[in-house]
């Protein structure tokens, strides 16, 4: 993606040109970092990364431990609100009818996220749904200006690169920034879920985990 | 032989042995991009200590180029172990940072910022040395101020980056809840950095005391400082081939569980979830009826509250794959038994069935997780393919459980199926009219209930 950068100053011209310099340089040296506006879907790998700043590496947890860890490295405070629609079938039948298994809301004022999860889903679909909504806290999913007319083709290659777009304001865990197509953010949330859910039943066992420990 | 040929002889043999040792020993074991990198450096540190040895160099600029170039490999190796500690070798060798790394952002730029600050003052120190040239692969001649600075520039950032690099290998030694073997692995790559950056110190002193130490003790000293950092040398290159040598084989293979992320997880996802919302839509009308009278059954003939919840998915699982509408029309028999297929390749591996769990709800550590092999849905799928499809169950097959009978019954009744193709009526008979006679009575204690008067 293409973004128009006004160049009012000769030294910011000079700055961005010395970064352009810089950034093989550096990305020599450090890990690859994602912000040159495209990236491909996030791997297991890259989850295992996210999971070792949350200090979750190699050790069995919950979703709840991750929704704790989460909020607690954002600094926000993370609800999980399970309704028990079951007493009430007109509302599972409309949450049913709209398509939707949860609901996430973000509060950047009150630096609060709820999540909505109905009650009846079935355990492994509630588990996944509430691992998939804070899978978008993690990749900064709601800290974009999200452009509704952006489309781009969900190819099933692993490599493809997807364009990103720039956080406006608040802290993500994903290193890589956000994609500019909803139903890509949608994909990555599906594998960052699923990357939990194993990553939690596996704990010491899990051999992503174990690479970090065996670099050489 | 002068005793700077002799050294070089002797660091060029020991190099050459240990690439010896790599290439018979651990390289047909254990190829990692490391140990390749190790092996090609040592071949080149053996040839370049050998061409030292045999000619006897003389002239300060070629003993310069020599003298870096010697340098060269151990940098390389500090600047290597750097990068994949920083996970900066990620992109293109597929590997993840070290995890005391990974949750520390500034030691992951220090770490990574190794290979352009090595590579700068190697380059600064050639530039020091070409400019003002000494006598540099002269072991214990004395030197000029100048070769001091040559040697500092290049062992100072190599010992802290050396010394930066032990101190990761020790802290993931240190975890928690570590395998022995990872314990070892790193302790001895700590032991093997270690040895670097006392390597990298001893140099400097080394060279400090060439250029300002007289005497004559000063000949002693040197020649001890260059054995210990032959000792130094040897410790360091065993260290390395034990912490390369130690191999761990996972339980769960990588290939297995990307597998499993995108064949099961998400088939299964996508099963449970049309599910849900084809029942909350009320797509399948004839269910809610015949669901409770079926768990009203079962709870009269007294079964556990498991088998209880098979029987219901099993009714959900039939009058979904049985209606016509278009909001089940994702859920056929045919993906009903790719999924149950699926779920019995995971429950092939022992080891990963007991270990794939899901909570059984939001915060609700009391009850026990789901398994693959606990959750209703195994079970149903297996009993609804048998209702809906009649396939599956031969002659001599494994007499189905009253939980099942029930279903039948209870589908059969609420034309789901049709009740000729009952195929496991002759196998129980008993079984069959228990079940008959349970739904009966469920039915009328329902309608009982719906109609009072």
């Amino acid at each position: 993606m293409n973004a128009d950068v006004p160049k009012r100053y000769l030294t910011g011209l000079f700055l961005t040109r010395l970064a352009s310099f810089w950034r093989p340089l550096s990305n020599l040296g450090a890990a690859q970092s994602h912000v040159d506006g495209a990236r491909s879907l996030l791997t297991a790998a890259e989850f295992q990364e996210e999971l070792a700043i949350l200090g979750l590496s190699g050790r069995r947890f919950e979703p709840e431990d991750y929704s704790d860890a989460l909020g607690d490295y954002l600094n926000i405070s993370i609800g999980v609100h399970v309704i028990p629609d079951s007493w009430y079938p007109e509302l599972s039948r409309r949450l049913a009818i709209s398509g939707r298994l949860g609901e996430l809301r973000y509060s950047e004022q009150v630096n609060m996220a709820a999540i909505f999860v109905p009650g009846s889903l079935p355990p492994l679909v509630l588990t996944l749904t509430i691992l998939h909504e804070l899978g978008h806290l993690a990749a900064g999913d709601l800290l974009i200006e999200p452009d509704e007319e952006f489309e781009e083709d969900d190819q099933h290659d692993e490599e493809a690169k997807y364009t990103t777009l720039p956080l406006t304001k608040g802290k993500k865990l994903a290193r890589g920034n956000p994609f500019a197509a909803e139903s890509l953010r949608e994909r990555e949330a599906n594998l960052r879920a699923s990357y939990a859910l194993f990553a939690g039943c596996l704990g010491d066992e899990n051999p992503y985990a174990h690479d970090m420990y065996d670099v050489l | 032989m002068s005793a700077a040929q002799h050294q070089a002889l002797v660091l060029g043999s020991v190099s050459f042995v240990a690439f010896l040792v790599f290439l018979c020993f651990l390289l047909p074991k254990r190829r990692t991009k490391f140990s390749v990198f190790a092996a090609c450096n040592l071949l080149f540190v053996a040839l370049m200590f050998g061409a030292v040895a045999l000619v006897d160099l003389s002239g300060g600029r070629a003993e310069i180029v020599v003298a870096v170039m010697t340098e060269l490999p151990i940098v390389l190796i500090v600047a290597w172990v750097c990068l994949a500690l920083a996970g900066g070798l990620s992109v293109q060798l597929g590997t993840l940072p070290a995890e005391p790394v990974a949750r520390r952002p500034r030691l992951r730029a220090i770490l990574g910022s190794a290979p352009l600050v090595l590579l700068l003052s190697v380059g600064l120190a050639t530039a020091v040395g070409l400019i003002w040239p000494s006598r540099a692969m002269r072991v214990y001649a004395p030197a000029p101020p100048q070769f001091f600075v040559l040697k500092g520039l290049i062992m100072a950032p190599e010992a802290l980056y050396a010394g930066f690099a032990a101190l990761v290998f020790v802290m993931a030694a240190w975890a928690p809840r570590l395998k022995r073997r990872f314990y070892f692995k790193n302790l001895a790559f700590a032991v093997g950095m270690v040895c670097i950056a006392t390597i990298a110190l001893e140099s400097t002193i080394f060279a400090g005391l060439r250029v300002w130490l007289e005497g004559d003790g000063r000949r002693t000293i040197l020649e001890t400082l260059n054995t210990l950092e032959a000792c130094l040398a040897i410790i360091c290159i065993l260290a390395f081939t034990v912490g390369l040598s130690l191999r761990y084989t996972p339980a769960v293979a990588t290939t297995l569980l990307h597998r499993l992320q995108t064949g099961w997880l998400h088939a299964q996802e996508q099963f449970e979830s049309l599910e849900w919302r084809a029942v909350s839509a009320g797509a399948a009308d004839r269910l809610t009826y015949a669901s409770d009278a079926v768990v009203a059954a079962c709870r009269m003939k007294g079964l556990p509250e498991s088998e209880t919840q098979k029987a219901l998915a099993t009714i959900r699982l039939v009058a979904v794959m049985k209606d016509p509408s278009s909001e089940t029309q994702n859920i056929t028999p045919g993906a009903a038994r790719k999924l149950y297929e699926l779920q019995e390749e995971i429950l092939c591996d022992d080891v990963l069935a007991s270990k794939i769990s899901w909570a059984a709800g939001w915060r609700s550590r009391t009850h026990e997780p789901q398994t693959v092999k606990s959750a209703p849905l195994h079970d149903a799928l297996k009993a609804a393919l048998d209702l809906v499809d009649n396939h599956g169950e031969g002659e001599g097959a494994r007499t189905p459980p009253l939980w099942h009978y029930i279903v039948a019954v209870s589908a059969a009744d609420a034309k789901m199926i049709d009740p000729a193709q009952i195929s496991m009526q002759p196998r129980d008979a008993a079984k069959h009219s228990a079940a008959a006679e349970a739904y009966d009575a469920a039915k009328r204690s329902l309608r009982r209930l719906d109609d009072p008067e």
